[in-house]
């Protein structure tokens, strides 16, 4: 290449196989659209409608896309401050002179065109936090840097969150992806997901079960810790012992006696007593974090069940008893999982054919063009067609983190890790929606759902990586 | 592990966690099939239309119009509500009354069909098809219509079927008809047709979107068969004027056939009151009407036979050989062995002949003691039993097998009935039996059918309502079977002798019977009863060679056989056998004899 280092390149480098990958995915995905808002029987192409709609978005993506790979990979590192502050502007615009759909205000309209200005915001976030994150210095060890980190992230999540769109509001947790990678304690993620974990099963759980559970999980952890099984059994043993007299004796003495669970949780407290000591003994400070862990479980989980009961309204309570699927409002949330099971469930291993989805034709899944385009996926294709679908958006990621870590430029490698985070994140959640694994958080299914700037930003998003990539690999050479 | 393999591993065990997911709500669970046809799948029943109930000459019976029933799957109803001024407009019920009825749909159950209206006229479904009414729409079923309303009891009615008619046959639904009485009823099965049911697809609103996978589970609805029956038109329109007023009931048979040609049962009543929206109000009327219009007397009575069962006698003692048909008894007023049996006057002895032409009650008591106390048999009890043997093949004290389900079963004493009663009894104890009193039970049905049995010489077929079911070549066999009495013919001969002298002898009670040109055959009956006056009954045939009609009339409470049941039955001989009635005073003076029924009416 005569002018490798200008930036301005042709083809090489570029990762066709992800690029096809990309396409493939955006193509599937119009037939969706095209099978869930057609009018049957299918008679011509109406102009005007959703799926052409679609198709000019699409047009219109793959045509910038184009433009990202033929222009100069410079501008992105150079404008990304820019960027930021321009979807920020459009953000908060939004707030006071958008349109509001389905309850939030996070439409802007340009003459006949209206964008979702928290779908570019995404990508400004992108680029900004890739450049703030890349600049020389930058330590996440550093006080300083990490507020500002938080700072970028958190300015417009407050205002998606006053726009009342709590669904792109949690995109940004996808951000954790990426400083996964860049450094960030592992810890905080086992804590984190310890802390959702127990809330979820201080929930579904009995609290006898969940405490004789934690107690066996965490004497297991120092069992893998220290090695030292024996005195793990002995420790279980004598809890169990304790507990029992406590159960048994204030039977005895007091005739009506502490119930189980009590008597577990002045077991278990006695014998920390008698840990404590062995652990200041043989000056084992994991033992000691080990044992505040578990106290604070145990508080933690009186907290939730005293908060749940004393300080949430009634109509709280059922959002989250509805949400871990505890109670099922089939009028309400429910209706729509409910239905998206029906269509996705009655979908078999062929599905029932392009265009013959009776849930899909006749309307009942409700939103299905964008929230539950996937439902259209499982009914009309079947397992192969969702297997297929999840595998396509599994290897783009793969590779979109396989980019990541070929980069030599620490800004591309940010860069790569926040679009697959925010990828991964978006197809999780949509996904595991659908299937009724995870709660109903409005969120699009990339390069499926409808809606052109979703389409666009996602496009653009995944064409800077490959034109990073493919920079990047041009100057290695 | 390094922190790219960390990651990547999640992404693939996250992914994969939703393949298995996917492989279990696809694959695994088979219930999300049901539940998305449950959605979309409409299983509509397509009513076939009732068969047509015709006369022995091709005139209607019974016809079928059509109607609509508005239906209402209570899920798919708007959810913002809808017109129900509007609606109640359409279908022409009150607002009240719909606004009841879908409640009423809506408890028995939100995803299945309720009939909400019934019977709507075709008016109605094409204002209702003009609208749009979410959850609801109509079904097509027949209704009855009687362009001649005669037959009310002959024909039976229809109804709604019941809870437990749902549970027992597969077949019915709720909302469904059935045949409850007479010939709807005893042919059923052969009137419903087949239900057809046709898969529609809906969408969420519950709007009809077309045919289930064009229509290759649909099942098409197959029409009821039409039925020809054995019923007269002319002849049951007639009996039915001259009962009118009257309580009893008139059955005529085609001896060569067994065929019915007319069944009357008085009261009778409008079918049309049975059908469409006041059929629960007229059926409860009729319910609470003492005389009972409900209950088939033609079939389903039990009465003494009276004099009329003479003949019966006379033929057991000819066949026995204790009588012959000069053999003389004398009467004085009546037999005067015993407790004695009163008689009227008359010229005395007298053969048998005239015994049956004068209803000598003393001879046919000879007749009796003679046969059941015939030194042949050891005692009274095997002596008893060959009379009741007799008796039986004559088609009394048991169902003959009409098409009736409903039918009397009659009752005949037997031997060991009246040892239960008396313990010691001899012939004296039974002898009112020789005239067809006591403890005989017979119905209408009976009496007519012993008519055609001696009209036919010795034998009968099983009395059937049914000539020609559409698309088949014959009835049930057991129609077509002669069954025999234990009497021989030649013997017959004799009877009938006594029976047209009757009608056409000096002094016979019959006379009031004799249609000019014609030989007609009778017996009068005056029967005792413990509900007030004897009542009037006749049985005839005629001709007397190679007869066309034998008939039986019973009028409750009228006194003479002579005075009342005689001319009916001569009238309706008269229409059958020449389409005409010439005696139109007779008509007069049957109409206008007026009956009391102190023991109905009170």
């Amino acid at each position: 290449m005569t002018d490798k280092y200008s930036g301005i390149n042709s083809k090489a480098g570029i990762d066709w196989t992800s690029v096809f990958i990309f396409i493939a995915l955006m193509f599937i995905g119009w037939i969706n659209i095209f099978a869930t808002t057609c009018d049957l029987p299918f008679t011509s192409f109406e102009f005007g409608s959703k799926y052409c709609m679609q198709l000019l978005w699409m047009g219109l993506s793959l045509f910038v896309g184009m433009l990202i790979l033929l222009s100069s990979d410079k501008y992105y590192y150079i404008y990304s401050y820019p960027a930021y502050v321009g979807a920020l502007l459009l953000l908060i615009l939004t707030l006071f002179v958008g349109r509001t759909v389905n309850g939030s205000r996070s439409w802007l309209s340009f003459g006949p065109v209206a964008i979702q200005t928290a779908e570019l915001m995404k990508l400004a976030a992108c680029l900004a936090v890739a450049r703030y994150m890349s600049e020389y210095n930058f330590s996440l060890k550093r006080p300083r840097n990490v507020m500002v980190l938080c700072g970028l992230l958190l300015l417009p999540i407050m205002i998606i969150l006053l726009q009342n769109d709590t669904g792109s509001a949690i995109v940004y947790c996808s951000f954790m992806f990426m400083l996964y990678r860049e450094g960030v304690n592992g810890w905080i993620y086992i804590l984190g997901f310890s802390i959702i974990g127990l809330f979820v099963l201080s929930f579904l759980l009995q609290p006898a079960v969940l405490l004789i559970s934690l107690l066996v999980l965490y004497t297991i952890a120092c069992g893998l810790i220290y090695g030292r099984w024996r005195q793990c059994a002995i420790y279980l043993a004598g809890t169990m012992f304790v507990t029992g007299i406590l159960f048994f004796g204030s039977l005895l003495i007091f005739g009506t006696g502490l119930s189980f669970y009590h008597s577990l949780i002045g077991g278990s407290l006695l014998s920390l007593i008698v840990v404590g000591i062995y652990a200041y003994r043989e000056k084992l400070q994991g033992l000691f974090l080990a044992m505040i862990a578990f106290v604070g479980s145990i508080i933690y989980m009186h907290l939730i069940e005293y908060v749940f009961n004393n300080i949430l309204q009634t109509h709280q309570q059922k959002r989250i008893l509805d949400l871990l699927g505890l109670e099922s409002d089939l009028k309400g949330w429910g209706y729509n999982v409910h239905q998206s099971k029906i269509a996705i469930g009655s979908g078999g291993f062929t599905g029932k054919g392009f265009l013959q989805g009776t849930q899909t034709n006749y309307g009942f899944v409700p939103e299905q063009s964008t929230d539950f385009i996937f439902c259209t996926v499982g009914e009309e294709f079947g397992l192969w067609g969702t297997w297929l679908v999840v595998g396509l958006f599994g290897w783009l990621i793969i590779r979109l983190i396989n980019m990541g870590e070929r980069q030599q430029e620490t800004f591309n490698r940010i860069y790569c890790y926040c679009a697959a985070g925010i990828i991964l994140f978006h197809v999780v959640i949509n996904i595991g929606m659908t299937l009724g694994l995870l709660p109903v958080i409005g969120i699009p299914l990339p390069l499926f759902s409808y809606g052109g700037s979703s389409l666009l930003v996602f496009t653009v998003m995944f064409f800077i990586a490959v034109k990073l990539d493919a920079s990047g690999r041009i100057k290695s050479f | 592990m390094n922190k790219v393999t960390i990651l990547k591993s999640v992404v693939i065990i996250i992914l994969a966690i939703f393949a298995i997911r996917l492989f279990v709500l696809q694959i695994v669970n088979k219930d999300y099939k049901r539940l998305a046809d449950n959605n979309v799948l409409r299983y509509e029943i397509q009513n076939p239309p009732r068969g047509e109930i015709y006369d022995r000459n091709g005139e209607y019976l019974a016809q079928s119009i059509a109607t609509y029933d508005l239906m209402l799957v209570p899920r798919n109803m708007a959810k913002e509500g809808f017109d129900t001024v509007m609606l109640a407009n359409v279908a022409n019920v009150t607002v009240e009354q719909l606004v009841k009825e879908i409640e009423r749909a809506k408890r028995y159950s939100r995803h299945r069909a309720s009939v909400v209206v019934k019977q709507m006229p075709k008016e109605s479904k094409l204002l209702f098809d003009e609208g749009h009414y979410p959850g609801f729409y109509t079904n097509f079923r027949t209704k009855r219509y009687y362009p001649r309303n005669v037959g009310g009891n002959l024909l039976g009615d229809i109804g709604e079927v019941t809870e437990r008619i749902i549970n027992n046959n597969s077949y019915y639904t709720r909302g469904d008809y059935i045949g409850y009485s007479g010939i709807e009823n005893a042919y059923e099965d052969v009137l419903r047709g087949v239900k057809g049911t046709k898969v529609n697809m809906v969408d969420v609103r519950g709007t009809v979107m077309g045919s289930y996978e064009n229509g290759i589970h649909d099942k098409p609805s197959i029409p009821g068969t039409a039925i020809t029956t054995t019923i007269d038109l002319a002849l049951q329109e007639l009996g039915e004027e001259l009962m009118k007023d009257k309580v009893g009931s008139i059955i005529a048979i085609e001896p060569s056939t067994g065929e019915i040609l007319m069944m009357v049962s008085s009261p009778t009543y409008d079918p049309d009151e049975l059908i469409g929206r006041d059929r629960g109000n007229n059926y409860m009327r009729m319910l609470n009407n003492k005389r009972n219009p409900l209950f088939n007397r033609a079939v389903m009575s039990a009465y003494p036979p009276g004099s009329t069962f003479k003949v019966a006698n006379g033929l057991i003692g000819l066949q026995e050989g204790v009588l012959t048909a000069d053999q003389r008894y004398p009467c004085y007023n009546g037999y005067t062995i015993g407790r004695g049996v009163k008689c009227h006057s008359h010229a005395s002895p007298l053969n048998l002949y005239d015994a049956i032409a004068n209803s000598c009650n003393a001879y046919f008591c000879f007749v009796m003691r003679n046969i059941i106390d015939n030194k042949k048999y050891k005692d009274i009890k095997e002596g008893f039993s060959v009379w009741e043997e007799y008796v039986r093949s004559f088609g009394f004290g048991r169902k003959l097998g009409s098409d009736f389900s409903s039918e009397y079963n009659g009752f005949v004493p037997s031997a060991d009935y009246y040892t239960r009663s008396y313990g010691r009894w001899n012939s004296l104890t039974v002898i009112s039996l020789s005239i067809g009193q006591g403890e005989l039970g017979c119905s209408p049905l009976q009496m007519a059918n012993f008519a055609a049995t001696i009209a036919n010489r010795g034998y009968y077929y099983i009395p059937h309502v049914v000539k020609k079911i559409d698309g088949r070549d014959s009835l049930d066999a057991k129609f077509y079977e002669k069954h025999y009495t234990k009497v021989d013919s030649k013997h017959f001969e004799t009877v009938v002798e006594g029976m047209y002298r009757t009608v056409h002898g000096a002094g016979g009670t019959g006379h009031v019977a004799y249609i000019p040109d014609m030989d007609v055959c009778g017996k009068t009956g005056t029967a005792q009863n413990p509900h007030g006056r004897d009542h009037s009954t006749f049985m005839a045939f005629a001709p007397r060679n190679n007869p066309r009609i034998a008939i039986s009339v019973y009028v409750e409470n009228a006194g003479f056989g002579s005075t009342v049941a005689a001319p009916i039955a001569s009238l309706l001989m008269e229409q059958y056998l020449t389409g005409k009635v010439e005696r139109q005073y007779l008509v007069d003076q049957i109409k206008s004899t007026h009956i009391a029924y102190p023991h109905y009416d009170r």
